[in-house]
């Protein structure tokens, strides 16, 4: 070691600490902790004159500084031509740095969405302080007016809210836990594109609009019955082809494309009564690990056999049921496959036919059809895509009730 | 020059913590670049052919027992040669351990210190390496020993913690380009191997030089696996490795893992683990060097001039324009570089000596 | 001109004078099998012959405490030649001297009594043939029953029942012509005078401590480990004070180039004066700059019998109630005394836990200026919202709070420690944390960096060893700065430094980091407490000379 005690030592260490200090002072002056402005939720929209309009959430926090409940969101929007200027503008007018770090959540307006996204996405990925785990959403209202309505109404942390609602898809399967990490994956892919979590308003004046639906499970963002505290909802899934929005899909149709996914653990669906057409059953599915999906190609295009196994319970309970009786409950099982037989195939011929976007990546089961990336190249799986042929089974076994088991 | 010798087990972490600053710098992204979704059977061939190779070696110098290549190469060709060879080994060690330590700071850069200049976080290696070089050859070993299992045990939670991201049907099509290209082409991968040439120089070291063989053939297989885990995880979660490029492949992937809400965006303490792991890589080239230049000109003292070793480093880490110049020196000039030297050479020294070995023998 | 120097200082050569010493890496077992056939010697008739024994077996040439006395014996008029055998400080010398030398030396009346007298127990005459029944003289009995006013005295004929009798205080009397020797128990403690120990507590175990008198503490030693191979050797260091020390080893376990490495450094000291074992533990032990102990220092006299018996080397000064044990590795200053008491679940849950906690002391302040200056998101959100909220009215950058912080803390620590009594030390702790309320709410520091605070400092109250928790209370303020420059980079090289050195550092030849770094297959390193029946081995990196310390079973009673 170099003697420590010679005074010539002492002076160089002190020196380099010096040096050192001034060099990094430059990148901990705008990493630090207190000249930083964290944004809780980052809205992209379209403004006139074709430029972005950027909403920034920031989060207050008291000065009283004892609690954190007293947090109180922040808004402010900005018009800009990219996403990069925006956040440049909105430094100067905060004083402080903005830092995305924490940003929990992304949110595209519809129309803007329909134009295409890929060159903000591009920009968004390419921060480092992003997090891929962000959700992405598409709103079908102004991205300003969605976030101001998006105040959790059980919580008072706003980021917890963003954080925990996209996993309410685990046990409803009315919403999907999109991110822009996924997002971003699947735009590049050339077998799969990208779809995002679609969000709304309830408005006062699409309120008639409750009635439209005559299912429970056909409901999707601003057009749902919803009514409370809160006026923004997140249910359905906003489909891509590539980077431009091609549709949207209701509570049931995102239902089965999570179950494809295997992504959600369990759900409810209603299914018609098999011994009454009018009465409704509810039934609590779980999906088995089991399911087998199979892509051959036939005559250049594709046909896609899904295999999909179900198994659940029965939640709903009228007089006179008899849930142990194996006939009924075969009954019950047959009719549960027929409805969601019909719901997949519907599900999967309109992402096919009318989207013409293949969001389950389906594509990537027919990648072991070809021995080279080039020859999957050449064929072109998201051209070919809508010429696919779907044959959906579905196996459900439906085992019992609940608590009761006759009445 | 080493009072304690390095114990099986430590020369495999040894050999291994070569490969971890390959593998935290560009060495993923260039295989799946080049290789698309066949990268794995590409892996796995690699490790066949270098396993093959090594296996040679091993048999090579068997005639060779206690040998490193400097004393094979003064066999083979006198003092002259064996400088030769002692050059090249020392070029070879100082350019590769400054062109990676520049990328590693310009990955650096990008992610966490965007307005320092990079001489600084180089200086900060630099100076750690400085430091610790000025002690034993065992303390060398005995860090490598402690940071290896930390490093396998990230690559570890990065594969498991990922686990939720993975779409296995991205290893189809089974061939990716092509035959021609995985198998044929994809030989430029075998130096994803780098770690094997410092092999020439540990039997001299060894506690038990008898089992070199055992240590070559882990190091060789662990290190396949070690490759086949940090790059599976970036095939199975990305579809874009094979068009797009980014600058630290693994970091992209360790800001993927999410348990739970809390912990989330713990990459950086993966590159906490990495920039430990990286400067362990420096210093033991740096060893490696020194210790060559040692034996070549029989010092009794090797502290002087380790700090010229340290500047050159320094200053050849410095050349590189920019990125893109020192990005295309380490994936299209150095991989070549660290073929020809780590195993053309070194094979061919070890072949000729076995010749003349074999006809020296016939004469007595 | 200094410039010049330095540059010169930097490229210069100038040759290695550190002084080197390894031990070998593996135990030769084969050494110890001398000392293995030794079962049941049985007392030999000469007295010459028996000294000679004695004195190879329990080292007189070295081994300071052990007292042989020979003198002349008067029984029944006549003369022999006598030895005692005791262990200095652990025999009552007045017992001794007024109850076994004196009747024995001195002429009185019941050595001078020749016992013909009565010698004859009956007679009876038949045809002018006297047959006479004849006490037959047996010295042994009559030395037992005449001579020896002592309560508690055994005959024992064989060297192994004396030795042991020896070694746990009692005095031997070996008498020429005889094939048997006296056990007399004169034990004589300094019992009350030993203390309980203050700062080594532990629940289960010997409540025991060291004192400043060496032969106490060397009497402690013998009494726990009650073996003859101990071996105690007295050395004076310090020109001036000429301080006694001992140098303490079994003498069949022991690797013996450890013994002469301390021997030699610890004869090699020109100094004029030692003081305490402080002081020697510095003096005797490699440099380094990180200023890690290298010497285990203990109060307790049974933890250093158990290193004793491990195969390490104690040296005891006069004047000082501390044991330094050598060699110790970084293990060593985590591992508390109670350890060995306690269920190995239960001793290497402690063990985790302190090495956390050894973590923590070092590296967490460190950790939350690099974390808040560098890399925030990997906080999450709620946290960041709470520091954030909590940082409100700080008006401080955190480096700077974190400073301010630490250093009042430390100077809280050292003002109580000057606080007399010991009950100081925990106002002095409520104190910190009173104060650190206080600052909170005056609004110079945020309460998540008090939290922060406290966690070190209670990390750092958990370390066993006094010395090793200095070493990372200071070593803490440079991962601060280093975190402060630089976020992980600068902890992850300086971290890469740290280990660096730590691995390069030995201890009387033992490398410093073994369990954590040496991949090899040591035994019993440490790392991991097994079982207590599991104990097989002693450390092989301290290549003692016999290897295990238990038989494969151990608990015999299960498997019959």
């Amino acid at each position: 070691m170099i003697n420590i005690n010679n005074i010539l030592t002492k002076i160089v260490i002190l020196v380099l600490v010096i040096i050192f200090i001034s060099s990094f002072s430059a990148s901990y002056n705008t990493l630090n902790l207190d000249n930083s402005a964290f944004v809780v939720a980052l809205g992209v929209d379209k403004s006139e004159a074709d430029k972005l309009e950027l909403t920034f959430e920031f989060l207050a926090t008291s000065p009283s500084g004892e609690s954190v409940s007293e947090t109180k969101p922040v808004l402010n929007s900005v018009q800009c031509s990219s996403i990069t200027n925006g956040i440049n503008i909105m430094n100067s007018y905060l004083g402080k740095k903005v830092n995305l770090s924490h940003c929990k959540l992304i949110i595209f307006s519809e129309e803007l969405a329909s134009e295409g996204i890929s060159n903000e996405v591009y920009s968004l990925v390419n921060e480092v302080q992003i997090r891929p785990s962000a959700n992405i959403v598409v709103s079908k209202c102004n991205t300003k007016y969605y976030i101001e309505n998006s105040i959790p109404s059980l919580e008072s942390l706003i980021p917890r809210y963003y954080d925990i609602f996209p996993n309410t898809s685990k046990y409803t399967g009315y919403t999907c836990d999109a991110t822009i990490g996924d997002f971003f994956n699947a735009l590049i892919c050339n077998y799969c594109d990208p779809y995002a979590i679609l969000g709304g308003t309830t408005n006062s004046e699409n309120e008639s609009s409750q009635s439209n639906s005559s299912d429970d499970s056909t409901i999707k963002s601003s057009e749902s019955p919803i009514t409370g505290n809160r006026l923004s909802q997140n249910i359905g899934l906003a489909v891509f082809n590539d980077d431009k929005l091609a549709g949207e899909l209701n509570a049931i149709e995102t239902i089965c494309f999570l179950s494809i996914k295997k992504e959600v653990d369990n759900f409810l669906v209603s299914i018609p009564s098999p011994n009454d057409s009018n009465s409704k059953i509810d039934i609590y599915l779980t999906p088995n690990s089991t399911h087998n999906i199979n892509v051959s190609l036939v005559n250049g295009s594709p046909y896609i056999k899904l295999k999909l196994d179900f198994s659940g319970k029965i939640y709903s309970m009228t007089r006179n049921s008899e849930y142990l009786d194996i006939n009924i409950l075969n009954s019950i099982s047959d009719s549960c496959n027929n409805y969601l037989e019909s719901q997949f195939s519907s599900y999967l011929y309109k992402t096919s036919t009318v989207f013409e976007s293949d969001i389950n990546e389906l594509g990537s089961y027919c990648l072991s059809n070809f021995l080279t990336t080039s020859d999957f190249n050449n064929y072109n799986w998201l051209d070919n895509y809508k010429n696919a042929t779907f044959d959906v089974e579905i196996n459900t076994v439906i085992d019992s009730g609940f608590l009761l088991t006759q009445t | 020059m080493t009072k304690q010798k390095i114990s099986t087990v430590s020369a495999v972490m040894l050999t291994l913590s070569i490969v971890v600053s390959y593998i935290t710098s560009s060495l993923p992204r260039t295989f799946i670049n080049e290789t698309k979704s066949a990268t794995l059977l590409n892996i796995i061939y690699i490790t066949m052919i270098v396993l093959f190779i090594i296996l040679l070696f091993c048999k090579l110098l068997k005639k060779f027992p206690g040998l490193d290549l400097l004393d094979i190469s003064k066999f083979l060709g006198g003092n002259t040669l064996r400088n030769i060879v002692g050059t090249l080994f020392i070029a070879y060690f100082i350019i590769s351990s400054s062109i990676m330590l520049r990328n590693f700071c310009e990955g650096l850069v990008v992610v966490y210190y965007p307005l320092t200049n990079y001489i600084f976080i180089i200086l900060m290696f630099i100076i750690s390496i400085a430091l610790t070089n000025r002690l034993g050859f065992q303390s060398t070993i005995n860090t490598a020993s402690i940071v290896f299992p930390l490093v396998l045990i990230s690559a570890i939670l990065l594969f498991c913690g990922n686990l939720d991201n993975f779409s296995f049907r991205k290893i189809y099509p089974v061939l990716g380009d092509g035959a021609y290209n995985t198998f044929v082409l994809g030989l430029k991968n075998i130096g994803a191997f780098g770690g094997i040439c410092y092999l020439y120089f540990l039997p001299p070291m060894l506690k038990e030089p008898e089992k070199l063989k055992k240590i070559a053939i882990i190091s060789v297989i662990s290190t396949g696996f070690f490759i086949l885990l940090c790059v599976g995880t970036l095939l199975f979660m990305f579809s874009f490795f094979t068009t797009t490029d980014e600058i630290m492949p693994l970091f992209s992937a360790a800001r993927h893992i999410e348990f739970g809400t809390f912990f989330q965006r713990f990459e950086s303490v993966f590159l906490l683990i990495w920039i430990i792991s990286f400067c362990c890589y420096l210093s033991i080239s740096c060893k490696f060097a020194t210790h060559i230049f040692n034996k070549m000109l029989n010092l009794s003292d090797m502290r002087p001039i380790l700090n010229i070793f340290i500047i050159l480093i320094f200053a050849i880490s410095l050349l590189p324009k920019n990125y893109a110049v020192s990005n295309f020196v380490e994936t299209h000039i150095y991989r070549y570089l660290r073929i020809a030297v780590g195993f053309i050479l070194g094979m061919t020294i070890l072949i000729l000596a076995n010749f003349k070995k074999r006809k020296v023998g016939d004469k007595h | 001109m200094k410039i010049k120097k330095f540059i010169t200082n930097i490229f210069n050569y100038y040759p290695n004078h550190t002084h080197q010493f390894s031990l070998p890496n593996n135990a030769n077992s084969f050494q110890n099998t001398q000392n293995e056939n030794n079962t049941e010697k049985k007392i030999f008739t000469s007295l010459d012959i028996n000294l000679d024994y004695i004195k190879t077996k329990y080292n007189l040439l070295i081994n300071s405490d052990i007292v042989t006395r020979e003198f002349i014996l008067n029984a029944r008029g006549k003369q022999y030649k006598a030895l005692l055998l005791h262990i200095d400080g652990m025999v009552d010398s007045q017992i001794l001297n007024d109850f076994v030398l004196e009747p024995l030396m001195m002429r009185n009346k019941n050595n001078l009594f020749d016992g013909e007298q009565n010698r004859v127990i009956s007679e009876a005459v038949t045809n002018n043939i006297t047959v006479r029944k004849v006490k037959k003289f047996n010295l042994a009995d009559y030395i037992e029953n005449r001579l020896i006013p002592q309560n508690n005295i055994k005959q024992e004929n064989t060297f192994e029942e004396i030795f042991s009798g020896v070694n746990s205080g009692n005095c031997a009397l070996f008498i020429d012509t005889l094939d048997i020797a006296f056990d007399i128990d004169i034990k004589g403690f300094k019992q009350r005078s030993i203390d309980k120990p203050e700062n080594e507590v532990v629940i289960k175990g010997p409540h025991e401590a060291f004192v400043e008198n060496i032969r106490t503490n060397t009497s402690l030693l013998r009494r726990f480990t009650n073996n003859e191979n101990l071996i105690i050797e007295s050395l004076e260091i310090g020109d001036i004070t000429k301080t006694k020390c001992a140098v303490c080893y079994m003498q069949n376990i022991v690797n013996e180039d450890l013994v002469a490495e301390v021997k030699y450094r610890v004869n090699n000291l020109n100094i004029d004066s030692l003081l305490s074992a402080g002081q020697l533990e510095q003096l005797i032990s490699d440099n380094n700059s990180l200023g890690l102990p290298k010497a285990i220092s203990t109060e307790r006299p049974d933890n250093a019998v158990q290193h004793l018996l491990e195969g390490r080397v104690i040296i005891l000064v006069n004047g000082s109630p501390f044991a330094v044990i050598v060699p110790a590795i970084m293990i060593d200053f985590l591992t508390s005394p109670e350890d060995r008491n306690l269920k190995s679940i239960f001793a290497n849950f402690l063990r985790t836990i302190r090495l956390i906690s050894a973590f923590f002391a070092l590296l967490l302040p460190g950790l939350y200026v690099s974390v808040t200056s560098f890399h925030i998101e990997i906080l999450p959100t709620e946290l960041l919202y709470s520091i954030l909220a909590a940082r409100e009215s700080v008006p401080f950058p955190v480096i700077f709070e974190i400073i301010i912080m630490e250093i009042s803390f430390e100077i809280i620590r050292e003002a109580s420690l000057r606080v007399p009594s010991a009950i100081g030390s925990t106002i002095g702790i409520v104190g910190a944390l009173v104060i650190g309320q206080a600052a909170v709410s005056a609004g110079i520091v945020s309460p998540i960096l008090i939290i922060i605070v406290a966690i070190t400092a209670l990390s750092s109250f958990a370390i066993p060893d006094y010395s090793f928790s200095f070493h990372l209370r200071l070593f803490r303020f440079l991962f601060i700065l280093l975190g402060y420059i630089a976020g992980f980079l600068g902890i992850g090289t300086g971290l890469f430094i740290y280990i660096s050195m730590i691995c390069d550092m030995e201890s009387f030849g033992v490398s410093y980091s073994i369990p954590y770094s040496s991949m090899e297959q040591l035994k019993n390193t440490g790392l991991i407490l097994p079982p207590i029946w599991k104990r097989e081995f002693r450390a092989s990196y301290l290549a003692t000379k016999k290897e295990k310390k238990q038989k494969d079973i151990s608990m015999k009673w299960k498997t019959q």
